[in-house]
């Protein structure tokens, strides 16, 4: 079926079935040279972001949010079309009929929609509460079905940030495929495999499969209707590089509307839009200027999405983000670079716009990168911190060349494979669980089965047979309680938009996390290396420890602690595979927390590193705070033993150098930096958030925000507003170790 | 075969202001000078830890992938008190081709190992005495040698910033062509606590110190009169 749209592309099975990456492989134009074709920002761009930048002030002294509309429930046709500046913008399309205003998704949960429009001074409505007054939410089944031990597993906070009460997220939908096929072509096809499945024998599973593709249809079909409000036929390909990014965008924007999924990722969709700008490059009709324009608004319209948040939820994931993650860059599997000039584009997009946290704009590293791209890459970190790193000679060998990154550091073939979000269980306060016989340290609640609290000088040999008991207790309970929600989710909040741009026969993962991975590592090295006492208090719980003598810290690359480290992790992973996931899944880990190692921490007492109760854990799988003395390389080198293999969901490490040790000029540093994230990911490391700054300077920010409006910086796996983050998470990224050198 | 061993004090990785580049540096215990503004005050008095040549190779080696473009350091202390070790060190580095560089005072000369060396930081002592004789010697070797040398002087506002020591300084600098550069580093009292842990009263602690205008000031001077 050759559509007269695709017009000097070269053809091939992406015209016969649903293909994007064929598309991409048989018609993209690699590009080797510098940044130096690309341009500044239009006047009319400019325009426009006056009047964005005035909205989002605005946004900030209103106490973050600008607006809820509490009448409608969010969805691909609740709302009449919205602009900021119809005259002004080139694509269009917002998630509600007003730019910043956030509407409302109840079907996580009722009380969570409810308390986010109470926190901001709203009411949900009368009609919308009636509504879901008689309608099982998801976050409803999954509270029918927890037993009593998940509920106090989840209570004592050794497993949470648990998706059961918000959209699960991480899931990409192939947005590319409504502007290279059009949505009739979509429908068409989905109608084909739900007659195929009509054929087969209507197991539980095939009708589930049955039902759920009468729901992706009917949702595509609302897209089409939604594109036609803002007057534009999306049933047909897109026919021009305006149209591609536009009709992406729609199917990206459809996709916010229908959910508030903690991470609404966008895939890698800039070399698919690179192949619609030459082709009209050359036929003559864009030119570099309109190109940059049209990804400069692009871009302008994913700043701008918004999801209603309650406070308890932004000290999870805090700075209001988004995780509108799109990856760039990268190789192909044929050996050609899949950098665009559209990837310098969406990188540019960064200066032409002023900085920003989202989209959270990920760099696919791979030695092979062509050199100017590298070098480009770094100087946009050292410019505006805004930008992270993921190791694509690590992961296109088992994702292929088309995969992108949802949320963070979960990678997933885009319209392939899909993930169920985990969160994460706390493995210091497992620990603790341990050495005090299952009872939950700060509560004395008996959360795990009974065993002896330890006394006396801890011998490590004793305490890592006691832990793996506990921990085949924990891994158990977690994925069947992971289990439960995501089978509720599915039934009741199921992504219908985002998995009719996926292949119906999709490979599903069960992304499980651990937080706290350099506490635990550094409180077994103390074991194993020191002496350590714990110090009972008069509950009979211990409540602190003493520790005699040295031991090495994870962070400083020693193999002793180093090794701990990827112990922990190899055991967990494979005590989680023992308990069968939903839709037999594929089980996958990440070391992870985003800035929920604050509250983390919070919830943790006394730890025998002689870490203080309270005190926030490092991110992701950093060394703890300031541990990590024997330079930048030391550290990473660390952070680099932790194995991919069995982490699969992705291992997060955030790092911040002044200027100064990255070198005396510009031209170093860049050099310098590009030479550090090479070194990095030649050594297998997964990924790397660069933050190129000065400790003073975010103490500047912090007294004085209106000094930085628009100072961001990578924090763990995104990029957030500094002055959107509370004071508590403030302070914890002031102590993390900025290396430098004296 | 003979197995060398050094004392160090540290390692660190990841320097781009110890010579061109990434670098890690080896941090040598020992100095053969006393000056009171020493800003690694830990080298001087702590014996420091035993360690083998393997084993230093090992460990710095893990970086290999990062300092490509750069290098190893050798600083300290003073690496060449423990010449015949740094010897052997830079000719295991060269074999997985690293290039190295050392750090030094200039005081001791030992011309195999000028000649094994990538390039050399020689930090000019001018603070406390005039130029020494003897870094006239250690230029010449290097300048035999084709070592190129790279200048360092540690500017202290009212000790040796004054036009005196900086034509002094200057005419050392143009004295030989194997000099490629001179760098003023601006003195800072970040090293007080060392001093503190150690116990030792800091000598310099009621100089001031240098702020970016001084260095400018100093860098105007100096070109002035080339």
């Amino acid at each position: 079926m050759k559509q007269e749209q695709w017009n000097g592309f070269v053809g091939g099975k992406w015209e016969r079935e649903i293909d994007t990456a064929d598309f991409i492989q048989k018609n993209y134009t690699p590009y080797i040279g510098d940044q130096t074709f690309l341009q500044g920002p239009t006047g009319r761009t400019k325009r426009l972001m006056e009047d964005v930048n005035a909205l989002l002030k605005l946004e900030q002294d209103f106490g973050g949010v600008l607006d809820i509309d509490t009448y409608h429930v969010s969805s691909l046709l609740s709302y009449s079309p919205g602009y900021i500046n119809k005259n002004l913008e080139l694509i269009v399309g917002l998630q509600t009929d007003r730019p910043l205003k956030r509407g409302v998704n109840p079907f996580g949960g009722i009380r969570m929609a409810r308390q986010a429009c109470e926190a901001y001074g709203y009411k949900l409505s009368e009609k919308v509460e009636n509504y879901f007054k008689y309608k099982t939410t998801h976050n409803d089944a999954v509270f029918h079905v927890y037993t009593p031990e998940m509920r106090a597993a989840r209570k004592a906070g050794i497993i949470t940030g648990l998706p059961d009460a918000y959209g699960r997220g991480r899931i990409i939908g192939d947005y590319r495929r409504v502007a290279l096929y059009g949505v009739d072509r979509l429908i068409e096809a989905k109608r084909a495999d739900k007659l195929a499945y009509g054929k087969k024998t209507m197991t539980a599973e095939n009708i589930r499969i049955s039902e759920e593709l009468y729901k992706q249809i009917s949702f595509l079909e609302m897209l089409k209707e939604m594109a036609a409000a803002y007057g534009f036929d999306i049933g047909k390909p897109a026919s021009n590089a305006r149209e591609a990014i536009q009709w992406t965008y729609f199917g990206y924007l459809a996709a916010i509307k229908e959910q508030n999924g903690a991470a609404m990722s966008l895939g890698r969709v800039s070399t698919f839009l690179d192949i619609y700008i030459e082709r009209d490059m050359k036929n003559g009709i864009l030119t570099e200027q309109e190109a940059q324009e049209l990804m400069d608004d692009f871009v302008i319209k994913l700043r701008l999405s918004r999801q209603l948040r309650t406070p308890e939820y932004n000290a999870l994931f805090s700075g209001d983000p988004t995780w509108t993650t799109e990856s760039v860059g990268g190789m192909g599997e044929d050996g050609r670079t899949l950098v665009t000039k559209n990837s310098f584009r969406i990188l540019n997009t960064l200066y032409n716009l002023g900085t920003a946290p989202e989209p959270n704009l990920t760099v696919l590293w791979s030695d092979e990168l062509p050199e100017s791209f590298k070098k480009f890459c770094a100087q946009v970190s050292i410019d505006t911190d805004s930008i992270q790193y993921e190791n694509d000679d690590l992961m296109r060998p088992i994702y292929g060349d088309d995969y992108g990154i949802a949320c963070c550091v979960s990678a997933m073939k885009i319209g392939k494979q899909m993930q169920f979000f985990g969160a994460r269980c706390n493995l210091a306060k497992l620990l603790l669980l341990t050495l005090n016989g299952g009872r939950d340290e700060i509560s004395g609640v008996q959360i795990a089965p009974e065993g002896k609290i330890f006394e006396g000088q801890l011998n490590y040999e004793e305490v890592m047979q006691a832990f793996e008991k506990y921990q085949a207790w924990l891994c158990s309970l977690y994925i069947n309680t992971l289990n439960v929600i995501h089978y509720m989710h599915d039934k009741y909040a199921y992504e219908k938009l985002q998995m009719a741009l996926h292949d119906t026969e999709v490979h599903r993962f069960m992304a499980c996390g651990v937080a706290g991975l350099s506490v635990i590592a550094d409180s077994l090295s103390a074991i194993r290396y020191a002496k350590v006492f714990p110090v009972k208090g008069e509950s009979g719980l211990i409540e602190h420890f003493e520790i005699e003598g040295e031991y090495p810290q994870y962070g400083n690359d020693d193999d002793r602690v180093d090794a701990i480290a990827v112990q922990i992790l190899k055991n967990f992973s494979a005590e989680l595979k023992k308990t069968p996931a939903y839709r037999n899944a594929e089980h996958t880990l990440s070391v992870l927390t985003i800035t929920s190692n604050v509250v983390y921490g919070k919830k943790t007492g006394d730890t025998p590193d002689g870490r203080k109760k309270g005190m926030p854990f490092a991110p992701g799988a950093n060394p703890m705070h300031g541990r990590d003395c024997s330079g930048a390389l030391a550290s990473l080198n660390s952070v680099a033993k932790m194995p991919y293999d069995c982490c699969r969901d992705g291992i997060s490490n955030t790092f911040s150098v002044l200027p100064s040790t990255l070198g005396e000029n510009k031209e170093e540093r860049v050099e310098n930096l590009s030479e550090m994230i090479n070194g990095y990911f030649e050594q297998k490391a997964h990924h790397l958030n660069v933050n190129v700054l000065d400790r003073t300077k975010l103490v500047e920010a912090m007294e004085n925000p209106d000094k930085y409006p628009n100072l961001t910086i990578r924090i763990s796996g995104y990029a957030v507003n500094f002055h959107k983050l509370t004071r508590e998470q403030q302070l914890e990224i002031l102590q993390r170790t900025y290396h430098e050198r004296v | 075969m003979r197995e060398y061993k050094a004392y160090i004090d540290s390692l660190y990785h990841g320097s781009a202001l110890d010579g061109k580049g990434l670098r890690s540096v080896v941090f040598f215990s020992g100095c053969n000078l006393r000056c009171g503004f020493c800003h690694n005050p830990e080298t001087l008095y702590i014996r420091g830890k035993e360690i083998t040549l393997e084993e230093l190779v090992s460990r710095l080696i893990r970086y290999a992938p990062y300092i490509r473009k750069g290098g190893v350091t050798l600083s300290g202390g003073e690496p060449f008190l423990q010449a015949e070790f740094c010897k052997a060190l830079i000719q295991r580095l060269k074999e997985y081709r690293l290039n190295v560089c050392i750090e030094t005072n200039g005081y001791l000369l030992d011309r195999d190992m000028i000649g094994l060396t990538d390039s050399i930081i020689l930090d000019v002592k001018n603070q406390e005495q005039p130029i020494a004789d003897c870094l006239y010697a250690f230029l010449d070797a290097c300048e035999q040698l084709k070592t190129p040398v790279y200048l360092t002087n540690v500017l202290i506002p009212g000790c040796n910033d004054d036009v005196e020591h900086l034509r002094a300084l200057d005419s050392f600098r143009c004295s030989c062509s194997c000099v490629k550069g001179l760098k003023f580093l601006p003195f800072r009292k970040l090293c007080i606590q060392k001093y503190e842990k150690l116990g030792i009263s800091y000598p310099y602690i009621h100089y001031r110190e240098a702020l970016p205008e001084d260095i400018r000031q100093a860098q105007s001077l100096i070109r002035g009169d080339i």
